[in-house]
């Protein structure tokens, strides 16, 4: 095969993605943020607009360090909001800053300037094109995150699984809901800008639902979470090549596939155990 | 182990000199031509003829700002001898990567196998003076739509027909000879081709993209306005009641569009104006029977003609 050299980048790529939005996708699902990353990026995109706006080149440093400023300041709403209003679901706000943020976004471009196609290709990156100096800071950036996140695992895992413990416990949580918010919109912001927006949301959300239908403890979810990724960026790849479509696009399906069929698998072959649960639930309706 | 190396080495060896020695092997070996868009590989495979085989990226009826890359696209660049492309940042959003990531050191910029089509073409609205971001997705360099006139494909057959010589030295007659032929047939069409919009030298029109300058330079149309208030920006209600009221004013009734932009702002303006809705096509392909670059003409001036015709 004389395309697979020019997937190997591609691959490496999609494993980097894979090994930190797996684990981020724990935290995102149990949290019920699920769309966070997609409002993060948009916040990030409307970042880059208003530096472009002040004339900034869109590809300089100045430009990516607007939208990484803008990124930390919706991680700042987003821990704030959580702390304040608990009857209001954060999905409410994550939506609202969505629309608000592509609105402002298009109003910001349409005043300014006209590099609308540098707005989009910062929104949908491509993992065909991705090259060997962005993999290598990637991997470099990713892993300095992925450090920071393994040293304070417990403060991260009480926050994202039980917020109100960890509250009574002293931990002081907007901080940590902040630097949780600040990393991701970090590490979403660069992967978004990679990868485009569909695949990482593929990559933070399939992998932790998939690990979801057969296991409970973190651990273990992870270790399925990144078998899942894995496998589907392999198997995306190879799909990619062999029908000639969009790599990103072919993953994001591939994922969808996937996922079917662990739960179809699931459906099949662990029927025994699903039974528990929903006897439990019978019984508390029954109760009710 | 030694012996195999030694073997292996002497034959290599040999064919090299077996392939320096016999010019019908070298002969036999077509150039790998790619083109970003298909009207380039129209041009060049009318010079080149059977000497070259020639492929194009995008489809004619992508837009060609925004391609969407695809595997293939690597190995084809691979594989290719010569890269022609547009320029002027046509491809910029989509390109420069694939370039890169093809790995073949030919076709990188300033390379033997990198031939940049605008060189040799009539450059329109090209900014003067300091180009600012503000005043929307201006190209500065220049429209990169220049395809679209006639002299400027003479133009670009005739670079092609020259840097393939210069790559291919003994099919170069071949090729000069291919491209005297093309320069003929072309003259003959385009004598036909004004002929049939001489009625209509001088008509005002509107175009949806700052995309046919050329087109209209050559065929005496006035662009007077634009569907879009930016290039590249979405049509805005103040500009378009403004349009609406220009097109009213001076009378103008056509718009024309590619097929790749949104039809729902033009159709409103054209019924607002009792006016007509052009759908023009930008590329060889655009629509199946489109063939070759000659066909693409005979296309856009038969819906034109018959346009001005309906909008008397």
């Amino acid at each position: 095969m004389e395309i697979l050299p020019f997937l190997i980048l591609p691959f490496i790529a999609s494993l980097i993605l894979t090994g930190i939005h797996a684990y981020l996708g724990v935290h995102v699902v149990e949290r019920g943020v699920i769309f966070v990353d997609l409002a993060l990026a948009q916040i990030a995109a409307l970042g880059a607009a208003m530096a472009i706006l002040v004339g900034m080149d869109p590809h300089g440093n100045s430009a990516y360090f607007m939208s990484l400023g803008f990124t930390f300041i919706g991680a700042l709403i987003f821990s704030f909001v959580r702390s304040r209003h608990k009857r209001i679901p954060l999905e409410a706000f994550i939506g609202i800053c969505y629309a608000v943020a592509s609105a402002a976004a298009i109003i910001v471009m349409s005043k300014a300037t006209g590099e609308t196609e540098h707005l989009k290709d910062m929104l949908v990156g491509n993992i065909l094109a991705v090259s060997k100096p962005d993999v290598i800071k990637t991997a470099l950036l990713y892993g300095g995150i992925s450090l920071f996140h393994f040293i304070f695992r417990k403060k991260f895992l009480a926050i994202s699984l039980e917020h109100d413990t960890a509250e009574s416990t002293g931990i002081n949580v907007r901080l940590w809901d902040f630097l949780f918010y600040a990393s991701f919109g970090f590490v979403v912001t660069w992967s978004v800008s990679i990868a485009g927006v569909l695949l990482v949301f593929c990559y933070l959300i399939v992998p932790s639902v998939g690990a979801m239908l057969f296991a409970d403890r973190i651990g273990t979810r992870l270790a399925i979470g990144w078998t899942m990724g894995t496998l589907v960026s392999a198997l995306g790849c190879w799909f990619s090549v062999q029908f000639d479509t969009p790599t990103g696009a072919t993953i994001v399906c591939t994922f969808g596939a996937v996922l079917v069929l662990m739960a179809l698998a699931k459906a099949v072959f662990f029927r025994v155990k699903s039974e528990k649960p929903q006897q439990a639930v019978q019984a508390v309706s029954k109760a009710g | 182990m030694k012996l195999q190396s030694k073997s292996v080495v002497l034959a290599l060896a040999l064919a090299v000199l077996a392939s320096l020695l016999s010019p019908s092997a070298a002969a036999a070996k077509k150039l790998k031509v790619i083109t970003t868009l298909t009207d380039l590989a129209s041009l060049t495979q009318e010079v080149g003829g059977d000497k070259i085989e020639v492929e194009a990226l995008a489809k004619g009826y992508q837009d060609p700002h925004f391609v969407e890359p695809k595997p293939s696209f690597l190995l084809k660049l691979r594989n290719a001898d010569l890269l022609i492309c547009v320029g002027l940042e046509l491809e910029i959003g989509w390109l420069p990567p694939l370039i890169t990531q093809s790995g073949n050191p030919r076709i990188q910029p300033g390379g033997v196998g990198y031939l940049d089509a605008s060189q040799f073409a009539e450059i329109l609205e090209i900014p003067q003076g300091k180009v600012t971001r503000a005043e929307g997705d201006v190209h500065p360099q220049g429209n990169p739509h220049y395809w679209l006139d006639p002299e400027n494909g003479r133009r670009i057959a005739k670079g092609i027909a020259a840097k393939l010589g210069e790559m291919d030295p003994p099919d170069a007659a071949y090729f000069q000879q291919r491209y005297q032929d093309f320069e003929k047939r072309l003259a003959e069409a385009d004598k036909k081709w004004l002929a049939a919009m001489a009625p209509y030298r001088g008509r005002k029109i509107v175009t949806y993209h700052r995309s046919l300058p050329n087109f209209a330079k050559h065929f005496g149309l006035d662009v007077v306005g634009y569907i879009e208030p930016r290039p590249g920006i979405p049509p805005s209600p103040s500009h378009t009641i403004e349009l609406v009221g220009m097109m009213k004013r001076d009378g103008v009734k056509i718009q024309l569009i590619e097929p790749y932009f949104d039809l729902k702002t033009p159709n409103s303006v054209a019924s607002m104006t009792n006016g007509r809705v052009v759908v023009v096509l930008p590329s060889v392909g655009g629509k199946p029977e489109v063939t070759d670059y000659f066909k693409l003409f005979d296309y856009n001036v038969g819906i034109l003609t018959q346009a001005f015709q309906e909008t008397k």
